[in-house]
């Protein structure tokens, strides 16, 4: 494995870390390889009248990306490619005939994998295997993301050079739960891949099926000054402390850990995960009057100058801020701005507009959700807040603990295919905190209950169900 | 026979016997909790977790879900890539 001719470099595991030219597979000559009037008088093996249609739009068309990419794998010729050069030809031919009959020809699922691993590889196949013989086995496999997708050039053309020498050279840059994907492979270059990516790039593959899918998290405190705990570090540990649930799936269905360092929720975890951590502060918003008293000269941009060139008008604190907080907890006398900071929902609009006036608090922790995107049962949902706060400190034993026990509940009492949301839906908020240990809290209604009937459990009622009955009747006669 | 190797057999036992060549990891643990009920989840899980290490057992995986199965009975790897297999 490894490059042909570069093979001890694999074997001396160094630790650190690697340059693209230590490892890289093509030359520079090798991606520059074609020109624009080659471009233009390419034919792909296959006729794509339907999918020429997409390149005439003003958007960038996958197709015209398709067409470049087919005509560089040609150039580069099979000797230096160890799936069929023709790949990307036959993808377009595949996805021509499934636009022509309006439905695919793609199968999806089977044993394929890495020994030892349950996920990561995603088996698919054509089923017109005869007139797409390079696409017949098109598998994908699902690359763990460094965290809050920060990686080097170095690291991303090491990926693209495996991704081209072992694949259709075709990426999914990220899929949905955040991992890099290559598009397309057979299943003999499977584990050369895995070796690859392992020991070159000290990465591993993501999630897949029924397990802990690859964890996700923000940009965190690596560039933003919002961020109320250190997201890098909770992703990445959470990650390493969940290897066996992320590797060899025993969950009834995926599960989804995503972290956002601020109620920005830029990876969108109260919507997309089966546990959210949202970063939170318990005490008040940090508030520069000198700073507020710019925004309102116009003298510092509105939204860290996001706005600039709109025309907007003067900013108007009142209209822009005080008037849409959405629980009204934002006073402006004209000249000092108060918030009554215990009916704060978090919403981060006044703190996004004017960033340099005003500041997340100093007591910074995680809020924590559970049970986004239940599909099955009656569509998508959002998750939970079910502990409000939460210390978030290094190594997050509180919130690994915490995650253990909810994913054991899952298991033991989850069906096949029931997302955690499902399962507190079906067996009730009640039994989740139960479960977690946590005592019901105003904050967990949402609205007045439907149901009249609420059963209380012996050990709930003060007393129990055992009463005097005399002590009842001499306040209660017959 | 050690606690080890018969849930090795009880997990063998059910995943040979069954109609169904691939099967959910909460339905092998409830197979298997038959023959040895005071077994749990993560017990059975690191016990096929080596089954699939040695190659007895193997994964089925749709993308989305992920099943196990006895390696050589139903779908191959060789097979599962056939057109209309």
């Amino acid at each position: 494995m490894g490059i042909p001719g570069k093979e001890k470099m694999w074997d001396k595991e160094e630790k650190e870390h690697r340059k693209y030219d230590d490892v890289r597979i093509f030359t520079d000559k090798d991606f520059n390889n074609y020109t624009e009037d080659e471009l233009k008088a390419f034919k792909p093996k296959h006729a794509t009248p339907m999918l020429d249609e997409l390149e005439k739009g003003p958007w960038p068309s996958f197709v015209s990306d398709l067409k470049r990419e087919a005509l560089h794998r040609h150039k580069v010729g099979q000797d230096n490619l160890l799936i069929p050069m023709e790949a990307v030809d036959d993808l377009l031919g595949v996805v021509e005939l499934s636009y022509k009959e309006g439905e695919t020809h793609w199968k999806h699922g089977g044993i394929v994998g890495v020994l030892g691993y349950g996920g990561g590889v995603i088996g698919r196949y054509c089923d017109q295997q005869q007139m797409f013989p390079s696409v017949a086995h098109f598998h994908t496999i699902r690359v763990n993301q460094p965290g809050a997708k920060f990686y080097n050039t170095d690291f991303l053309r090491a990926f693209c050079d495996i991704c081209e020498y072992r694949g259709s050279g075709i990426t999914n840059m990220h899929g949905s739960t955040g991992d890099m994907v290559m598009l397309g492979s057979t299943t003999e270059q499977l584990e050369p891949i895995f070796f690859d990516l392992t020991h070159d790039l000290g990465n591993d593959i993501g999630g897949s099926g029924s397990n802990l899918r690859t964890p996700s998290d923000c940009i965190g405190p690596g560039r933003c000054e919002f961020a109320c705990y250190d997201t890098l570090a909770m992703c990445y540990e959470m990650t390493m402390a969940f290897q066996d649930e992320l590797h060899r799936p025993a969950f009834p269905y995926k599960f989804k850990f995503k972290f956002d360092g601020c109620p920005n929720g830029c990876v969108a975890a109260i919507a997309r995960s089966d546990m959210a951590f949202i970063g939170t502060w318990k005490d008040d918003i940090r508030i520069n009057q000198e700073a507020i008293q710019a925004y309102v000269a116009d003298k510092i941009p509105r939204d860290g100058g996001g706005m600039a060139g709109a025309n907007w008008g003067p900013f108007n604190i009142q209209e822009e801020i005080i008037d849409r907080c959405p629980t009204g907890c934002m006073t402006w006398d004209g000249k000092k701005l108060s918030i009554n900071n215990p009916e704060c929902s978090r919403c981060m609009h006044c703190i996004n507009a004017m960033p340099e006036a005003l500041r997340v608090g100093k007591d910074t922790g995680v809020s924590i959700l559970f049970g986004a995107k239940a599909p099955i049962l009656e569509g998508a949902q959002m998750s939970v807040l079910t502990v409000p706060f939460m210390y978030a400190k290094h190594p997050f034993e509180s919130q690994q603990a915490l995650a253990r026990k909810v994913q054991d509940w899952w298991i033991e009492e989850g069906k096949n295919r029931e997302r955690l949301g499902e399962l507190i839906q079906r067996m009730g908020l009640k039994t989740l905190i139960e479960v977690l240990g946590i005592p019901a809290m105003p904050q967990m209604v949402k609205e007045p209950r439907s149901n009249p009937y609420v059963f209380f459990k012996e050990s709930e009622v003060p007393g129990g169900w055992q009463r005097d009955i005399g002590d009842y009747r001499s306040r209660h006669p017959k | 026979m050690g606690r080890e190797e018969d849930i090795r057999q009880a997990i063998l036992d059910y995943g040979s016997k069954g109609a169904k060549t691939k099967f959910y990891f909460k339905d092998m643990l409830a197979g298997v909790k038959k023959t040895i009920p005071d077994t749990g989840a993560s017990e059975v899980k690191g016990v096929a977790s080596k089954m699939i290490a040695e190659g007895i057992l193997e994964y089925f995986s749709t993308g989305s879900s992920t099943m196990y199965g006895v390696k050589g009975r139903g779908i191959s790897v060789e097979k599962s890539g056939d057109a209309g297999g």
